[in-house]
C-alpha cells in the first residue's frame, strides 16, 4: 500500500525532479505514511540507484547534481514531520559534513560530485563553496556543529592549505572534535597521511565509504 | 567587439545568473538538447570517428552553443554574451600559423588539415606533474634534448628552496621564474637555446604568469596558459593574465579543459561543449592556440575510451570547418616506468596524428607524481609520426586503437592507479640518459608495436 506513495519519490528522485519530490513527500505525509519510511525506502533508494548509474558511467554529473537538488527540497518537507514525530533518523541523516574546496584553489566539479554523492547517501552536508578561508570553514563546522570537515583541492600548491587547516583546528584545541577527510585529482594517500588528516578518497564513492568507515557504520 | 576591454563592460552590465543555474539550467540543459538536436551519439568501438556528418553536427551545435550561451564571469555572477558576427569574425582573424622559438630552433605551430602532408609538432615536458626542484633541469633535458621534440613545455615546481609553494602566495613568483630560468639552462645546454616554449607551469595563479612577462623569462615568441574555469567560464584573474599579454605580446594558449561525464554529459555533449570553448575562447582568452585537454570525470586521463573519442571528434570538427591551432595534452592514467604507460601514449598519439591535432605530452600519472620522463614524448612523436608516414586513415586508427586499448584498460580500474615512478628512478641524473630497465621496456614495446606493422 505504501509503495503508491513511495514509489513517485523513488522515481522523482532518480529523475532529479524537485518538484515531484516535494509533492510527493508532501502526499504521503498526508496519508500517514511514516517520515522513517518515506525516507529510506523512496529517497534513499533512489539516491542510491543514481549512485550507481554515476559509478558505472551510465549518468553523469548533471543528473547526480540534479538528484541532490531533489533529494534537499524534499528533505525539507520531510524533516519536520521526522522532528514532530520525535522519530530517529538514518544513522547519515545525523552526520553533519562542512565540506569546502581550500582558499585559492577556484576548481569546484570534483567537490560538487562529492556533494552530491554525499547527500545521496543520506549525510546532511553544508557546501560552503570554492576559495573558502580556512578561518571560515572552521567557524562554520563550530557553528553548525559539524562531524566531519571534507577539504577539496585541485591545484598542487593550493594543498598545503589543507595542511593549515589541520595546524588551525590543532591550534585552536578542536583538532578532536571532528574528523577531517580530504580529497582532489593531486591529493594522494601518502599526502593525507603525512598532514595527519583522517583519511582520503580517489573518487567521490570512496569518499562515501571513508564516511561510512570514520563513523562507524561500515 | 571593437577591443578586449570591452570584454570587462560585458562582465559587468550581462545578465545576473546564479553560478548553480548556470550550470545546470544553461550548460547541462543546452548540452543535452543540443545532443537530442544534432542526434549525436558515441560508439565505443569507433574511436575515432569516420563520419563527417556527425563531426560537422558537432561543430554546429558547439557553434549554436557558443552563440546562445557566452561565457559566464564568475567575478561578477553575470554572461558575457556575444554576437554571431563576432564568433565568426574571430575566427576568421585566429592566427593559422604562429612562429615560435627563433633562429635554428623556430618552428611554425599551424592549422592542420585533416590529412595534412605536413606533420605534427611536439611538445615535450609533462605539464600538471610537481617535480622536484633537485631534478627540475634534468627532467626538462630530458625532453628537450630529443631531436623529435620541437617545442619545450615542464612540469611544476611546488617545493623552492625547501619551501612549499602556495597558490597565490609571493613564492609562486620565485618558483615561476626558477622554472622559467631552469627551461633556459636546459635550451642552452642541449644546444637549442631559441627553442619556443609553453611556459610559467608553475603559475597557478595569475601571479607568477604576471611576472615572467619578460624577455628574461617568457620571450614574445613563446605562450602562456589562459584557462577557462568548468564549464564556459572565466574570472577576473585569469583575464589578468589576457590585459598582461596584450601589449607585450606573448602567445596565448588558451585551456579550457572540458570534464567528459560533467556538465555536458558523455561524450558528445562534452564535445560539443569543448567546440563551444575553444570558439569563445578565440574572444573571451584572445586565443592564438587551443590546448585540447578533456578530462575523464572518474579517471582524469585523456587515454579513456571516452576522452579519445571527444579528442578526435574536437579534432577533426575544427580541421572540417574552422581550421585552428590544436594541440592536444596526452595525459596517461600510467606513470613512467611501466609499460602501459607507453600503450596509452601510442593511442593518444595516433588518434591526434590523425584528427589533425598537434601534440604534447606527456603528463604521467594524473598530474600527482614526478613519475614522467622524457623518453615516452619520444615515443609519443615516433608513433605519432609513423602514423602521419603510414597515411593511415581515421577507419585504420580505429583499428589500431581498438587493438592497442585493451592493453592497458584495466589500469582504470586499479584501486591506486599505475603510478610507476619516480623520474630519477628511471634515468641517470648524471648522464640524463634512460637507466637500462627503462630504455629496454620501450625497446620491447617498439618492436610489438612494428610486429603489428606500425612503421615506429
Amino acid at each position: 500500500m505504501n509503495r503508491v506513495y513511495l514509489d513517485p519519490i523513488q522515481q522523482s528522485i532518480i529523475d532529479g525532479d524537485d518538484e515531484a519530490a516535494v509533492e510527493g513527500v508532501r502526499k504521503a505525509l498526508d496519508a500517514g505514511v511514516d517520515p522513517i519510511l518515506i525516507l529510506n525506502e523512496a529517497l534513499t533508494k533512489g539516491a542510491d540507484i543514481v549512485g550507481e548509474r554515476f559509478e558505472s558511467g551510465e549518468y553523469y554529473l548533471p543528473e547526480l547534481m540534479m538528484t541532490g537538488r531533489a533529494l534537499k527540497a524534499a528533505m525539507e518537507v520531510l524533516k519536520p514531520a521526522m522532528a514532530a514525530k520525535a522519530a530517529s533518523s538514518s544513522p547519515e541523516a545525523r552526520v553533519k559534513i562542512v565540506i569546502a574546496t581550500v582558499q585559492t584553489d577556484i576548481h569546484d566539479i570534483g567537490k560538487n560530485v562529492v556533494v552530491s554523492m554525499l547527500t545521496a547517501a543520506g549525510f546532511d552536508v553544508v557546501d560552503l563553496g570554492v576559495d573558502v578561508p580556512l578561518s571560515s570553514i572552521v567557524s562554520k563546522a563550530e557553528e553548525t556543529r559539524a562531524d566531519i570537515i571534507a577539504l577539496s583541492a585541485l591545484l598542487t600548491t593550493s594543498m598545503p592549505f589543507m595542511k593549515d587547516l589541520i595546524e588551525l583546528l590543532k591550534a585552536r584545541g578542536l583538532r578532536s572534535k571532528y574528523k577531517v577527510i580530504v580529497g582532489g585529482a593531486s591529493v594522494t594517500p601518502e599526502w593525507a597521511e603525512a598532514i595527519g588528516a583522517d583519511g582520503t578518497g580517489q573518487n567521490a564513492v570512496e569518499a562515501v565509504h571513508l564516511v561510512r568507515h570514520l563513523i562507524g557504520l561500515n | 567587439m571593437q577591443h578586449f576591454l570591452e570584454i570587462f563592460d560585458r562582465a559587468n552590465n550581462g545578465e545576473y545568473i546564479s553560478e548553480e543555474d548556470w550550470d545546470l539550467q544553461k550548460v547541462a540543459a543546452t548540452a543535452r538538447r543540443l545532443v537530442k538536436k544534432y542526434h549525436l551519439e558515441w560508439d565505443r568501438q569507433q574511436i575515432v570517428v569516420d563520419d563527417t556528418q556527425l563531426i560537422d553536427a558537432i561543430y554546429q551545435a558547439g557553434f549554436e552553443m557558443a552563440l546562445e550561451l557566452g561565457v559566464y564571469c564568475r567575478s561578477t555572477e553575470r554572461v558575457i554574451k556575444f554576437q554571431q558576427e563576432e564568433i565568426e569574425e574571430a575566427l576568421k582573424v585566429a592566427p593559422k600559423n604562429i612562429h615560435m622559438g627563433s633562429g635554428k630552433d623556430e618552428r611554425v605551430l599551424y592549422a592542420r588539415k585533416l590529412n595534412d602532408e605536413k606533420p605534427p609538432l611536439f611538445f615535450g615536458g609533462s605539464p600538471g606533474s610537481p617535480i622536484p626542484e633537485e631534478y627540475f633541469l634534468e627532467n626538462v633535458i630530458s625532453y628537450v634534448q630529443e631531436p623529435l621534440i620541437d617545442l619545450a613545455t615542464c612540469g611544476t615546481l611546488t617545493v623552492v628552496d625547501g619551501r612549499e609553494v602556495r597558490t597565490g602566495h609571493p613564492l609562486e613568483v620565485v618558483a615561476t621564474r626558477r622554472e622559467l630560468k631552469k627551461m633556459h639552462l636546459a635550451l642552452e645546454r642541449v644546444g637549442r637555446p631559441g627553442m619556443g616554449m609553453l611556459g610559467a607551469q608553475s603559475s597557478v595563479s595569475e601571479l607568477g604568469d604576471l611576472s615572467v612577462a619578460s624577455p628574461n623569462f617568457l620571450r614574445t615568441y613563446d605562450s602562456h596558459l589562459v584557462p577557462m574555469l568548468n564549464e564556459l567560464k572565466v574570472d577576473f584573474r585569469n583575464l589578468a593574465r589576457v590585459v598582461n599579454s596584450l601589449d607585450y605580446g606573448m602567445i596565448n594558449a588558451s585551456l579550457p579543459c572540458v570534464i567528459v561525464g560533467g556538465l555536458g554529459g558523455g561524450p558528445p555533449g562534452s564535445a560539443v561543449v569543448n567546440v563551444a570553448s575553444f570558439l569563445l575562447a578565440n574572444l573571451v582568452c584572445q586565443a592564438d592556440y587551443h590546448l585540447l585537454h578533456p578530462i575523464h570525470i572518474r579517471h582524469v586521463a585523456t587515454s579513456t575510451r571516452e576522452v579519445l573519442w571527444v579528442i578526435g571528434a574536437v579534432g577533426q570538427a575544427f580541421a572540417r570547418n574552422a581550421p585552428s591551432i590544436i594541440v592536444a595534452d596526452i595525459y596517461p592514467k600510467s606513470g613512467t616506468g611501466t609499460r602501459e604507460l607507453l600503450y596509452e601514449t601510442a593511442a593518444n598519439a595516433i588518434v591526434n596524428a590523425v584528427t589533425a591535432n598537434h601534440l604534447e605530452g606527456c603528463g604521467a600519472a594524473d598530474g600527482k607524481y614526478p613519475n614522467c620522463s622524457g623518453l615516452e614524448a619520444r615515443w609519443m612523436a615516433e608513433v605519432a609520426l609513423a602514423s602521419h608516414r603510414m597515411k593511415m586513415s581515421l577507419q585504420e586508427a580505429n583499428n589500431w586503437v581498438l587493438k592497442i586499448i585493451p592493453l592497458y584498460e584495466d589500469v582504470f580500474s586499479r584501486p591506486q592507479g599505475n603510478p610507476g615512478v619516480p623520474f630519477d628512478q628511471v634515468y641517470d641524473l648524471k648522464t640524463v640518459q634512460p637507466k637500462p630497465d627503462w630504455q629496454n621496456l620501450y625497446e620491447s614495446v617498439k618492436e610489438e608495436f612494428r610486429k603489428e606493422g606500425l612503421g615506429v
